[in-house]
């Protein structure tokens, strides 16, 4: 995946300024940066979501969110909650929600299940669709130590199993560390990547 | 009205169901109320009593007549209130979702909202013909905007971290509308068919009045021209009853299946 990104303003504001991002076919990247810095817009560009950028951006063919909340349709169960998203079998997401610790649990509206609960099942949905790049968005950044510990370990797993690349933006390196992810930082304003030249040059040879 | 709103009323008129007690007693008071006025004005041809008025439905019951005008009125209210539905929430997500849309179409959603039924009625028999066509689709066009003003209300109140999250999966468009945008439409929709189907079979009996040769409007026509208010109140009676029972039958049972998930909560 390789965005090539001249400016993202909101009106007057540019919150982004010119950077190139790049990452190879299940490579690892974290991105860091204080709170309001623009993490989680370079993260909608780079999902798709916000096309109101000056720039290019080459993305490839699948890739899956895990966003800030589990972000689940309420409204369907557990099971329906992986089958829809990421067009899968009832036996699929079967075994996806054991993989996740959920088994037996597929018939429970996301209401009655526990937050944690709730981001495991989020967890599992990015899975399911089988990406190419995951992308996920602070997933731990509202979970206590505990919890956030187990959500990481279950995500290093599944990636290392799956070999999927991933995108992780969040405020603190030890999540980054944890995933053994290529770190990053966003800061000014209009935000750049810093240190985006030298590391990414060694990491991949070609960004610049 | 916000979603959790609509919600909560939603919740509490199915809570007392539309037959409490009191409810029960506020109906026999109206029967006995105008029992009694019905023996003192003893008057048959102009306040019949009920007892007469009931003979009646049960006359026109036995004869088949009453199931043969009950059954074409009511195909009629079937069909406009699905093509309604149908358009009103097409045209309410639209102007929801898009401001350019609902600049441009809230002028000519107010002035609709605000045309006289009996024109719109008119007119669709003059430009399409004395038919079945013209019937349905005047009594449709005189719900359309009510359901999409409901439909845009909802639209404006729809999620969009559950967007992001249904355009980053790329969702296709049908899973789109049946997964993420109807079930949150679900409370609004049925507001706008409660509200909607009580006054569709009015105005089908308005249609019928005016154009028709079956249904329960055209058997009131008949009635009134005799003079004849013992058969006016048995059609009404009788039809009243039916819509009492799909509104019972049919629209809450769905409400309820359709609002499950929020129940159900741990």
């Amino acid at each position: 995946m390789r965005l090539e990104l001249e400016r993202r303003s909101f009106g007057e504001t540019g919150v982004l300024g010119r950077l190139v991002l790049e990452v190879a076919r299940g490579e690892r990247l974290a991105i860091l940066g204080p709170s309001g810095i623009g993490k989680s817009t370079l993260l909608r560009i780079l999902l798709g979501l916000d096309r109101d950028f000056e720039g290019r951006l080459d993305a490839p063919e699948r890739t899956a969110p895990v966003f800030q909340e589990p972000l689940l349709l309420p409204w369907r169960d557990a099971r329906a909650n992986l089958t829809i998203p990421a067009r899968i079998g009832a036996a699929e997401a079967d075994r996806w929600l054991a993989r996740v610790g959920l088994e037996g649990l597929g018939h429970r509206y996301p209401r009655q299940l526990s937050l944690g609960q709730q981001r495991r099942l989020a967890l599992a949905r990015a899975f399911a669709a089988r990406p190419d790049l995951l992308m996920m968005d602070e997933p731990y950044a509202s979970l206590d130590a505990a919890t956030a510990a187990r959500m990481l370990a279950l995500t290093e797993g599944m990636l290392s199993e799956t070999g999927a690349g991933l995108v992780l933006v969040t405020h603190d390196p030890r999540e980054a560390e944890a995933l053994k992810a290529r770190k990053l930082w966003l800061d000014g304003r209009p935000a750049r990547l810093a240190g985006a030249v030298t590391q990414a040059a060694d990491a991949t040879g070609s960004c610049g | 009205m916000s979603r959790h709103e609509v919600a909560a009323a939603a919740t509490r008129a199915r809570r007392r169901g539309p037959w409490g007690l009191e409810g029960v007693v506020a109906v026999a008071g109206l029967l006995a109320l105008w029992a009694v006025a019905a023996v003192i004005a003893d008057q048959p041809r102009i306040l019949p009593t009920p007892w007469a008025v009931g003979a009646e439905i049960v006359r026109l019951a036995g004869t088949g007549e009453l199931w043969r005008h009950m059954s074409a009125t009511f195909g009629r209210v079937v069909a406009s209130f699905v093509l309604a539905l149908i358009a009103g929430t097409g045209i309410g997500v639209l102007m929801g979702r898009r401001a350019g849309a609902d600049r441009w179409l809230n002028p000519l959603l107010v002035i609709a909202l605000n045309m006289p039924a009996l024109v719109v009625i008119v007119l669709c028999y003059i430009w399409i013909g004395l038919n079945e066509t013209a019937a349905v689709t005047a009594v449709a066009l005189n719900k359309v905007p009510l359901v999409a003003v409901m439909i845009r209300d909802g639209t404006r109140a729809l999620s969009p971290a559950l967007d992001d999250m249904a355009q980053a999966f790329r969702l296709p468009l049908a899973d789109r509308w049946r997964h993420v945008i109807l079930p949150q439409l679900v409370p609004h929709l049925a507001s706008a068919a409660r509200a909607g189907i009580s006054l569709i079979w009015k105005i089908v009996l308005v249609v019928e009045f005016l154009g028709r040769s079956t249904g329960v409007g055209f058997k009131l026509h008949m009635s009134f021209s005799l003079f004849d208010v013992t058969g006016v109140l048995a059609w009404a009676l009788g039809f009243v009853v039916l819509m009492l029972a799909i509104d019972g039958l049919v629209l809450r049972p769905w409400e309820r299946r359709a609002s499950r998930w929020r129940r159900d909560a741990a």
